[in-house]
């Protein structure tokens, strides 16, 4: 009796587990993946237009960067301008997590998405194919965006499929090799210009106990863009060639690029237990002159000035050899992509968050182009630069305009390659071997 | 009779609540897990159903090798040292002549209760390469053994798995303090009175009627071991390279980093196996008969 009792219960216990699990697995599917409902979403209701027009409070979701003065001042500074220009849209921001969009992910995944969200590469790929995305070609159109983009930038709005996800607000950013010039000065060392000055600079600072170059390896990123550096030296096509699949790491430039940087690890570019160092360990010790470089993107400008005034200044990088120094020194790694303020295919009223959103992107370049003293942002800004931008900006802005650029690690549009890559690089950095390297990255790409 | 069924649905009431949280926060994810192994799925659109694909990807992905390698490796460190160590001190602890004995039990525990977070926040300075502890100590002692011990690939896996050997060493200890301290004195009495050394009476008494306290403890430490994330998540984001990665990590990186959900898992569905057949013949192998005393 008590057996069949205990049967019974149990089989009960499963039954409204799988049925209270299962019917919320249906709706989840229904809504993440029906692509009807993402595009009868993508149609703007009349109704949404009258809403738009009218006074009546709306509040929005927003799922953005908010930590550092970097992110916080801009994005206060746009939604100050968002109260003047439409006061009845409260925002309701919520903090975007640094967890690779995994907060993101589940929000999709539970059908509670914010109604506007900052969207890169990865989350707009993953998004368009689950319908949780609007697509905003039309948006771009009706509130002015795409006459604000710049010509430079118009590879941040748009996708490989030709269509918009996303409003940028950032240009086309980029790496930066930052040298500190009184260490130079005071070990003679110039500023090198091929590998082979490169070379020489590392063994001259290792001599001296001082580091060459600072890098915070521990996070992958910066890895990549180091290798990114040494391959286009040799393809400017650097790493998003090999996203795109038009190259591969076996490639005669790819594998010379890989064999070249190694060389420089085992002649000692890098501190020791780089690969385990993060971003504060990496800036103190350029910024207290333990190491003669330091590398990040241009971002670091603003405190690298403060750190270090005239001393810091940043360096083309070097040549593969002497002859190609001209035709590679404007080939940057780095890089914008598709990416911005996206809009939910879940909104409720999608012509009023995509105008939002699309306000929210332009003010938000706006106060970096005229208050941060940055010229590398989107949309074009009317208004006139109110802080000046510091010498190592303004030497930057004059190579802006000719420069071409690859991506950043984050910016790579095949996830499998972009893990990859970002392993087998910082291996590379760990002291692993090319064909190592070669392997990883290559078996990456024939997916 | 009815007094009898009466206490059956009393029983059966209770059960239910606790089997159906079961059920539905480990049982039917668990099932999910084995099922979603068989989809080429993104984690948020439909999927595809490929079968065994995933698995035959797996078993030919040199990734999964060495996650596989270093569970083993994380699972062999810790279970050595925690059982060891943490029987040392249980021994010692349990000696009635032993001073501070309630200071120690706390302070060997103390690990125990603290996050994760912080303890590899503490071991990641403690290992640094120029300024770390265990760096300064070898410098002190006048040894040449410095290293670069998050660093170095082939090192890095031993130094997280120390870390979590360390941490959670107390937990052992207290489980094999209580197991201690249950065994009969009359035992031991009859041990001294026979003119066996302690490490005698330990090896040949304490050890053999511990032998379920042990299996349990073998279990914990090497299902620990397999399911390793945590640490290498702080301490070395699954590098340098993939050098410090663990099935737990593999998963972590298919689902997360390169949106296969599918992929990711069929490497926990080949963790759960391996906890399970770990389990089982652990059960198998050790302490079979129960000891009564």
């Amino acid at each position: 009796m008590f057996r069949k009792t205990g049967s019974l219960l149990l089989a009960l216990s499963l039954t409204l587990g799988l049925a209270a699990c299962g019917s919320n697995n249906d709706k989840s599917n229904e809504s993440s993946a029906s692509p009807s409902s993402s595009a009868s979403a993508t149609t703007p209701a009349s109704e949404s237009a009258q809403a738009s027009e009218s006074t009546e409070p709306v509040k929005l979701r927003i799922y953005a960067q908010y930590a550092g003065e970097d992110s916080e001042l801009p994005y206060d500074y746009a939604v100050a301008e968002l109260k003047k220009e439409m006061p009845n849209i409260e925002l309701e921001l919520d903090i975007q997590a640094q967890d690779d969009g995994q907060k993101l992910k589940t929000y999709a995944a539970t059908g509670n998405l914010p109604d506007i969200f900052q969207a890169g590469q990865d989350i707009i790929s993953t998004f368009k194919e689950s319908g949780n995305i609007l697509q905003l070609d039309q948006y771009v159109d009706s509130t002015g965006f795409r006459d604000a983009i710049l010509p430079s930038t118009q590879n941040t709005l748009v996708s490989d499929d030709g269509h918009t996800y996303a409003f940028p607000y950032a240009g086309n950013e980029m790496i930066l090799l930052f040298y500190n010039k009184e260490i130079f000065e005071q070990y003679g060392v110039a500023v090198p210009t091929t590998f082979d000055e490169w070379k020489t600079a590392v063994d001259t600072f290792n001599k001296n106990k001082i580091t060459p170059l600072s890098v915070f390896a521990k996070e992958k990123w910066p890895d990549v863009a180091l290798f990114d550096i040494f391959a286009t030296r040799f393809d400017e096509g650097g790493v998003l060639k090999l996203d795109k699949g038009q190259a591969k790491a076996s490639d005669e430039n790819y594998r010379k690029a890989a064999e070249k940087l190694s060389e420089f690890v085992k002649a000692g570019l890098l501190a020791k237990g780089a690969t385990s160092m993060n971003y504060d360990q990496a800036a103190a010790m350029f910024y207290q002159g333990k190491a003669a470089m330091f590398l990040n993107g241009q971002w670091e400008i603003d405190a690298a000035t403060k750190a270090m005034g005239d001393k810091v200044a940043w360096m083309y990088y070097p040549a593969a050899d002497a002859a190609s120094v001209e035709t590679s020194k404007l080939t940057f790694s780095g890089g914008g992509g598709p990416g911005g303020y996206a809009v939910s295919a879940h909104t409720k009223n999608p012509e009023l968050t995509a105008k939002v959103a699309a306000f929210l992107s332009r003010k938000y370049a706006e106060y970096k182009y005229t208050q941060y003293g940055t010229p590398i942002v989107a949309t074009k800004v009317d208004k006139p630069i109110e802080k000046a931008y510091p010498p190592m900006m303004e030497e930057l802005s004059k190579a802006i305009p000719n420069m071409k650029t690859t991506a950043f690690a984050w910016g790579l549009s095949n996830p499998r390659f972009k893990a990859a890559i970002e392993d087998a690089s910082q291996a590379l950095l760990a002291g692993s071997s090319v064909d190592q390297f070669v392997k990883a990255v290559d078996k990456a790409l024939e997916k | 009779m009815n007094k009898f069924m009466g206490n059956r649905l009393a029983i059966a009431l209770f059960v239910l609540p606790a089997m159906l949280l079961y059920s539905v926060v480990v049982f039917w994810p668990v099932v999910q897990t084995f099922y979603r192994s068989m989809f080429d799925w993104d984690g948020l659109s439909a999927g595809t159903f490929i079968g065994l694909d995933n698995f035959k990807e797996l078993f030919q992905d040199d990734l999964f090798w060495l996650s596989v390698k270093n569970g083993l490796i994380f699972a062999a460190v810790i279970a050595v040292f925690q059982i060891g160590v943490g029987s040392l001190l249980a021994f010692g602890v349990a000696e009635a002549h032993i001073k501070g004995r309630k200071w120690l039990r706390i302070s060997y525990f103390i690990p125990v209760v603290l996050s994760v977070t912080v303890v590899c926040q503490l071991w990641i300075a403690v290992y640094n390469g120029d300024n770390g502890l265990l760096n300064k100590l070898f410098e002190f002692l006048g040894l040449s053994y410095r290293q670069d011990w998050l660093s170095d690939p082939k090192v890095a896996i031993y130094a997280i798995a120390a870390v979590n050997a360390w941490q959670f060493m107390g937990y052992h200890f207290a489980l094999l303090y209580a197991g201690v301290k249950s065994i009969p004195p009359a035992f031991h009495e009859a041990a001294k009175i026979d003119g066996a050394s302690k490490f005698r009476a330990h090896l040949m008494i304490t050890i053999p009627l511990m032998r379920e306290t042990y299996r349990f403890c073998l279990i914990f430490a090497i299902t620990g071991g397999l399911n390793a994330f945590a640490q290498m998540f702080i301490m070395s984001g699954g590098g340098p390279g993939t050098s410090t990665y663990t099935l737990t990590y593999l998963m972590y990186r298919s689902a997360f980093r390169i949106n296969e959900f599918g992929y990711g898992s069929a490497s926990a569905t080949i963790l759960v196996i391996e906890c399970l057949l770990v389990t089982l013949l652990i059960n198998r192998l050790v302490a079979r008969e129960r000891i009564i005393y």
